[in-house]
């Protein structure tokens, strides 16, 4: 699928040195393979892209690319390691594509610069797969780097 | 007392105690477990002040506190906070009082129909309100004079603590019997407020560190199952939505009281990679370290206690002897560990006792793990 990439996504692109080839691939991986997640309530998907380094992810719509983000902390798995029963509703806005699953908000572990700590992912309970929201990825961005002044 | 009138902090104590304080958050090799004792008012009485005094001037107060923290050789950070926040921005009334923090003499909110009306301040109203405008005076003083000791926190307490700054405990209580709904309502305009808060602080200072929890809804006053949905949940969904408006990246969940019932599940509560985790009490007895550890060591980083009440009246080997105790328990824990008080050390805590605490850290709170 083609996606369209207005000016200012663009912009964000080059200011996250992502490239537009590798966002289209990213979509292209994901919609091919179905890891992705659907909004429940409109056609707006996230496809999530991990290199050694990074988790990316972007955000589109049938036509157009929405919004990228990434984080560097690494995704390890669930925190505390199983999917324990939980006593809040703890429905995501979410549906993995692949499965049909309802994603589920869950702390999962992620490490950098040697540290492991939790935070609050978007956990498919079926494929396994984890996602964070752009905003996480915001207080993600603000823990990254205390953690790159303190391990330095 | 103006700046010029405390000694200058020693910059090689403040040096090792950022190192110390490091180390819970991002596993940096040091030598020892840090203390915090939560000092807040108790700072004034060091200085021959009283709460009343404290709490009418911020910037003097964390001026108090700094030096106090150097005075102990504790966590080198610059509080000034009170239980009491967020009701006088919503039209309460507060009494300033000599020997204890401010209180709330009259709630905006008297009955059903107010929850229903109680519309909750936007980011901007807030920082322009009063709980803002003094805190952030604390704050800025801080980062101006000691910005080494600058932590940009923001304090909350959970959806029952804020709700009873707005509506009285027993009409929330009474309400919680008679119409549970109504104070779902409540809770949930806490949680938004809480958001609305959290912005405002991570918007003025790059990041922020909430301070939360369960102080009101402790198994003193309150059941599992109310506990759950007028506290936990709640709580956890503005956690969540703070996490989700990029506004953290700090969690403290400081559960007050006895927690027996519900520690468990906070286990599953949202959190940050930097999150604390402080649970007072086990029934009657101070919440075992070995406890904290074994439910949230795997999960967070444990902030272990020593009862305030003993830090207040008992003595220095009691305190010792205790925090010896939780020190040994915790030190090792493998997302860091902290070693304080229940609650905020008292304000005319001996200070001999305060010591003890931060002895027995020294003593035998010397870390294995690195
Ligand atoms: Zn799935």
């Amino acid at each position: 699928m083609d996606i369209k990439i207005t000016e200012e996504l663009d912009n964000l692109l080059k200011d996250n040195g992502m490239k537009k080839e590798e966002i289209q691939e990213m979509i292209d991986n994901a919609e091919s393979s179905e890891t992705k997640l659907e909004a429940r309530d409109g056609d707006i998907s996230i496809a999530k892209g991990v290199s050694d380094n990074l988790t990316m992810y972007a955000v589109y719509s049938p036509s157009e690319l929405v919004n990228v983000y990434a984080h560097k902390m690494k995704i390890l798995g669930l925190t505390g390691g199983e999917l324990d029963d939980i006593e809040y509703d703890d429905t995501s806005d979410w549906v993995c594509a692949k499965c049909g699953e309802i994603a589920l908000e869950r702390n999962v572990d992620m490490t950098y610069m040697g540290v492991t700590r939790p935070g609050p992912g978007i956990v498919c309970p079926k494929c396994n797969e984890f996602y964070i929201s752009d905003g996480v990825a915001k207080t993600l961005k603000t823990a990254e780097s205390i953690l790159e002044e303190k391990r330095a | 007392m103006p700046a010029k009138d405390y000694a200058p902090i020693d910059q090689n104590w403040l040096e090792d105690a950022g190192n110390l304080w490091t180390t819970p958050w991002v596993d940096k090799p040091s030598e020892r477990v840090i203390v915090d004792p939560i000092i807040l008012s108790h700072a004034a009485s060091l200085f021959r002040k009283n709460a009343g005094y404290f709490y009418q001037n911020p910037d003097e107060a964390v001026r108090m506190v700094c030096a106090a923290c150097e005075l102990y050789d504790v966590t080198p950070v610059g509080h000034y906070l009170y239980a009491d926040y967020w009701g006088l921005d919503y039209g309460a009334e507060i009494k300033m009082q000599t020997n204890s923090p401010p209180g709330i003499t009259k709630r905006p909110i008297k009955t059903a129909e107010d929850v229903d009306n109680f519309e909750v301040l936007g980011t901007d109203e807030l920082v322009k309100g009063p709980t803002l405008t003094t805190h952030y005076k604390a704050l800025d003083t801080v980062l101006e004079e000691y910005p080494k000791m600058f932590a940009p926190i923001t304090q909350l307490g959970g959806t029952m603590e804020v709700a009873t700054n707005w509506a009285a405990i027993e009409d929330v209580f009474m309400w919680m019997i008679t119409e549970p709904e109504v104070v779902d309502k409540l809770c949930t305009k806490a949680g938004d407020h809480m958001v609305n808060a959290c912005r405002a602080t991570a918007e003025r200072y790059g990041a922020n560190v909430m301070i939360t929890g369960s102080v009101i809804a402790s198994g003193d006053l309150m059941d599992r199952e109310q506990i759950k949905r007028f506290s936990f949940q709640p709580v956890s969904r503005a956690v969540r939505k703070v996490l989700n408006a990029g506004a953290g990246p700090g969690v403290y969940y400081h559960l007050c009281g006895n927690h027996t019932d519900d520690f468990e599940m906070w286990k599953d509560a949202p959190m940050s990679p930097f999150t604390i985790m402080q649970i007072g009490y086990d029934g009657q007895n101070i919440f075992p370290t070995s406890k904290l550890v074994e439910n949230f060591g795997d999960r967070c980083t444990c902030f272990g206690t020593v009862d305030t009440k003993i830090v207040d009246r008992g003595t220095p080997a009691q305190v010792y002897e205790q925090a010896r105790d939780q020190v040994i328990a915790g030190k090792d824990s493998p997302r860091g560990f902290i070693l304080g008080t229940a609650c905020e050390c008292p304000t005319n805590a001996p200070p001999v006792n305060v010591h003890a605490l931060v002895k027995a850290a020294k003593d035998f709170g010397k870390y294995e793990k690195f």
